[in-house]
């Protein structure tokens, strides 16, 4: 399985999976035990394929998977 | 009676068959004078709770999470535990009904806290799923789904298949199964597509033949199969085009496939696509292909037939207990990329073969798999469930 893909099956076992339960880069390298800079290199990923999408609500760039990275992740867990 | 059924997939959550065959079901078995409660996770834009034509969903939220996809599957079940606990207090349930092993511990919990019987539907297995156990988290489920059929009063199950399965893996009496086939709403089906819009939405021209492909894109659907088929099929008819719809985690691998028959023009992967999108490319497609290597029942090839495409399906599980060879569909061997052109090639070839498969297909499925057959059949369990 490639890297960012197992990094979205983190993202969206932790719980990110909607805008109120976003997460900071930081929050996610904690969870994901990954530096930072590799976290944000999967993020970019996830992001240019519409299975993670960034919220600025708060001020913050937080993340969370989209409804199609729900179903991605799913789907190799069926 | 009063039914409590527990899904990790319900519409708008779509991964799989379990979905679909939870919805229908259940709306089936509100016909039948059930009061049917669905507890199932929550997904982005749907309602915590709604009604759907008499079924009461309840979606939960899921307050803490974990890397772990076991521990996360664990953490749901104990808010899909709480919500039923919640719910129990004013609903008398008769039966919890638990389908596959992704609910079994909160069904397991249910049993015994309500002290009501617990009926299972197994769809697949994960022996099945992933073709023999490697890991530990497959070890895991396996044990979990060992567990759930000797928790369970009674265990449905969607083919012959299965009960073959779960009768020589886990040692299950077969006194204790009940085969209840999957469905599909007919309905969905009878409306008028102009197909060759549809085809041209995606970028299939009028004279061109449609194959069409749906399913998760892992292994276990055999795809890879029908990708080395493809210039074979594209040498006898020049004319076809390829529309693969889903998604999964070999999806990475199987466009590079595609791009490397040096057909990659002719092969388009769409992803997912609604469900009233799906209706219409299905009704608007020349033939359905399920390659499926491993499939425990395929509800893809019955919808294929209700829609009125011919379908070419690997002989395998269920796939082999709901085509008839050569009168209702096309078996084809699995793993064979030859068989699949072969199988392909007949149907796009004798549009006279393919108006004859077609009309016994759709036959067959009026007369065998409609849902409110499958909710009396699954009532009919829940009683003898009740009364053991």
């Amino acid at each position: 399985m490639p890297d960012e893909l197992y990094f979205l099956c983190i993202l969206h076992n932790i719980g990110a999976t909607s805008p109120d339960k976003s997460l900071t880069l930081e929050e996610i390298s904690r969870w994901s035990v990954l530096e930072p800079e590799k976290a944000r290199s999967n993020i970019q990923k996830l992001i240019s394929t519409n299975y993670v999408e960034v919220d600025f609500s708060s001020g913050v760039e937080r993340y969370h998977v989209t409804a199609d990275g729900i179903r991605k992740v799913l789907s190799m867990y069926s | 009676m009063k039914i409590c059924m527990l899904t990790w997939e319900f519409p708008p959550r779509i991964v799989g068959g379990i979905a679909r065959h939870c919805l229908g079901l259940s709306k089936a078995l509100v016909r039948e004078n059930c009061d049917v409660h669905v507890v199932t996770l929550d997904f982005p834009g749907a309602p915590l709770y709604e009604d759907i034509e008499g079924v009461k969903v309840h979606r939960i939220r899921i307050e803490i999470g974990h890397p772990s996809f076991s521990v996360w599957a664990f953490l749901f079940n104990h808010f899909i535990e709480k919500k039923v606990a919640s719910l129990s207090r004013d609903i008398g349930f008769d039966i919890i009904h638990i389908h596959d092993w992704l609910t079994a511990p909160s069904g397991i919990a249910s049993k015994y806290y309500l002290d009501k019987p617990l009926v299972l539907t197994v769809h697949s297995t994960e022996a099945g799923r992933v073709q023999g156990l490697r890991s530990p988290d497959s070890y895991m489920i396996d044990g979990l789904e060992w567990w759930m059929t000797y928790e369970a009063k009674r265990v449905i199950v969607v083919s012959d298949s299965v009960k073959w399965e779960l009768q020589n893996h886990f040692r299950l009496p077969q006194e204790k199964i009940d085969v209840i086939p999957n469905a599909v709403d007919i309905m969905r089906y009878q409306k008028d597509v102009d197909r060759e819009q549809v085809k041209r939405r995606y970028g299939v021209g009028p004279y061109e033949k449609l194959i069409l492909f749906i399913g998760r894109l892992v292994p276990q659907k055999g795809l890879e199969y029908l990708i080395w088929a493809i210039p074979s099929i594209v040498q006898s008819r020049p004319e076809a085009r390829f529309i693969i719809t889903g998604d999964g985690w070999s999806k990475n691998h199987l466009e590079s496939l595609a791009t490397s028959t040096g057909h990659g023009e002719k092969i388009r992967f769409v992803g997912f696509i609604s469900d009233s999108d799906l209706v219409e490319l299905t009704m608007s497609a020349d033939v359905l292909v399920v390659p499926s290597i491993y499939e425990p029942f395929g509800i893809v090839a019955l919808e294929g037939m209700a829609a009125g495409v011919p379908v070419v399906a690997g002989n395998v599980g269920g796939l082999s207990e709901i085509i008839e060879h050569d009168r209702t569909g096309v078996l084809v061997y699995p793993r064979s990329a030859e068989s699949i052109s072969s199988g392909v090639n007949r149907v796009l070839s004798d549009s006279g073969y393919s108006r004859w498969l077609t009309q016994n297909a759709k036959r067959k499925v009026q007369e065998i798999y409609s849902w409110d057959a499958v909710a009396r059949k699954t009532a009919k369990v829940y009683e003898e469930a009740c009364s053991q």
